[in-house]
């Protein structure tokens, strides 16, 4: 009969335990990067959505329509074997001496998870009545003036909750960064796993840590809410 | 009190799945069944690949497979396989048989039973032509092998200095190398030369004469699998005997076969 031993030292201790650690680190990285640069992007995506101007409207949508309707690893496979075809030889051989592996997985997060938070902040925008652009732009506001001091202050406050979902998905999707050979978390407990056939306390540790990890963003970002962008407690 | 008991219960969801394994005798199971459940690569030139025509998976290890079945009276069935699915799929009783060019060592035979050799090759390097001499050429350089291989390993163990890139299998790691993300790629040299030999630009690439390890080939079966590995052992000595081992090893391989399948290991 088939006995499994249970033995949790390998991810507590040692070598291994080493390798965890390192790829925690990665995952972090990855994760708070494509965090920020997303949040960005989407923002600027989603001002761009709404915007008048025919060919800066036109761009939006084909950006959200591609990057919300392709599988995010394919558009880590085009970013980061694709891209070779597209770029000139210079740029490629410079790539080729960088960390390219870790910056095609950043880039491709970004851009995918931009979409998703463009069109999340679109709708916050859409709550707020649209009086209050009409009465900024009649009080001398240009039309981005206008969003960036009245609007968007308020939709970012209403996206909060579907923006901590956006935020989560993005970190449990950064395992994907593994298929490219960036040595995050689960690359790591997959290398735990096949140097000590430990696979099920590799893959429970690194559970573990994506479970702490979902924990504490919604932690900070609701701290985040609650002191810094919304701190009388507008609803 | 409610989410402790919830928490409770999904812990032991998670430890009563990781309980279910199977084991027993294949030998007999299999004849029940009238059918063998082989795992195999399906991207591995020549040991295990899909045939442009026939659309089935064909190769070295297919062929010996192939043969074990037939001995055994029973149906093959090939199950697609990677260097770090074969063993858990073995062992949760997917497939009864692997036959993906895994090599023999001491810590997966803690895990899983080995049969006697069936195949010889040492592990080497895949560059592009003139850029490697010696193995300190590749000091400090990114190279590329597939997860859960014992090529990564061995290429961590030659080259500290090196990073390892794994990719899920032999082709992405082969693309990043026409690419130029990565110095080389390293694994077995049976399967370095199935991966130059299948590309168009083939003439730009080389596997200069660096082994870092030796590379024995044995069929994997479930631990204390008695009767099974007993019979796959016989009927693997009994091809050598009759000389099948060698047209098989003809049929995929260029060149004079330079070991035997024999029991003294």
């Amino acid at each position: 009969m088939f006995n499994y031993h249970f033995d949790w030292a390998v991810v507590t201790s040692g070598q291994y335990a080493q390798w965890l650690l390192s790829g925690i680190k990665v995952t972090v990285e990855l994760s708070v990067a494509a965090i920020i640069l997303s949040f960005l992007l989407g923002l600027i995506i989603a001002v761009m959505r709404m915007s008048h101007v025919k060919p800066i409207l036109w761009f939006a949508h084909a950006y959200l329509e591609f990057f919300r309707n392709t599988p995010l690893l394919v558009q880590i496979f085009f970013w980061y074997f694709g891209s070779y075809k597209i770029l000139p030889k210079v740029v490629n051989d410079w790539l080729n001496t960088t960390n390219f592996e870790f910056s095609a997985a950043v880039i491709a997060l970004t851009i995918y998870t931009s979409a998703f938070i463009a069109e999340d902040i679109r709708s916050g925008v859409r709550a707020i009545p649209k009086e209050q652009m009409e009465a900024a732009q009649s009080s001398g506001f240009s039309y981005l003036r206008s969003m960036y001091y009245i609007i968007l202050p308020q939709a970012v406050r209403l996206t909060i909750p579907p923006l901590i979902n956006q935020f989560l998905n993005l970190t449990k999707n950064s395992s994907l960064a593994m298929t490219i050979g960036v040595a995050e978390l689960t690359y790591q407990a997959r290398q735990v796993e096949s140097y000590t056939f430990k696979g099920f306390e590799a893959f429970t540790a690194a559970t573990l840590v994506y479970l702490a990890l979902s924990v504490v963003i919604t932690w900070m970002v609701t701290l985040y809410n609650k002191h810094v962008l919304n701190p009388l407690g507008v609803r | 009190m409610k989410k402790v008991g919830l928490f409770l219960l999904a812990v032991m969801f998670i430890l009563g799945v990781a309980g279910v394994s199977r084991a027993g005798d294949t030998f007999v199971d299999a004849k029940k069944k009238g059918v063998l459940v082989c795992g195999v690569k399906d991207s591995t030139k020549p040991f295990g690949f899909i045939d442009e025509k026939t659309r089935s998976i064909v190769g070295y290890d297919v062929d010996f497979c192939a043969a074990i079945a037939k001995k055994l009276g029973v149906k093959l069935e090939l199950k697609p396989v990677t260097s770090s699915t074969r063993m858990p799929d073995l062992v949760t009783g997917k497939i009864d048989l692997i036959a993906a060019t895994m090599t023999k060592n001491e810590e997966r035979a803690k895990q899983i039973d080995f049969s006697y050799m069936y195949f010889y090759t040492e592990q080497k390097f895949l560059t592009r032509k003139g850029t490697v001499k010696t193995l300190a050429d590749l000091g400090g350089k990114k190279i590329g092998t597939s997860k859960g291989s014992t090529s990564e390993q061995n290429a961590k163990k030659a080259l500290p200095t090196a990073t390892i890139l794994s990719f899920d299998d032999y082709p992405p790691a082969f693309l990043a190398l026409q690419q130029g993300r990565v110095a080389a790629v390293t694994t077995d040299e049976s399967i370095l030369v199935g991966l130059m030999n299948a590309s168009k630009d083939k003439n730009n690439y080389e596997i200069p004469n660096i082994p870092i390890s030796k590379e024995p080939y044995g069929l994997g079966m479930r631990k204390g699998d008695k009767n099974f590995v007993n019979f796959v052992n016989k009927t693997i000595l009994a091809m050598e005997k009759s000389g099948e081992a060698d047209k098989i090893y003809k049929k995929w391989f260029p060149g004079k076969r330079l070991f035997k399948i024999t029991d003294k290991q």
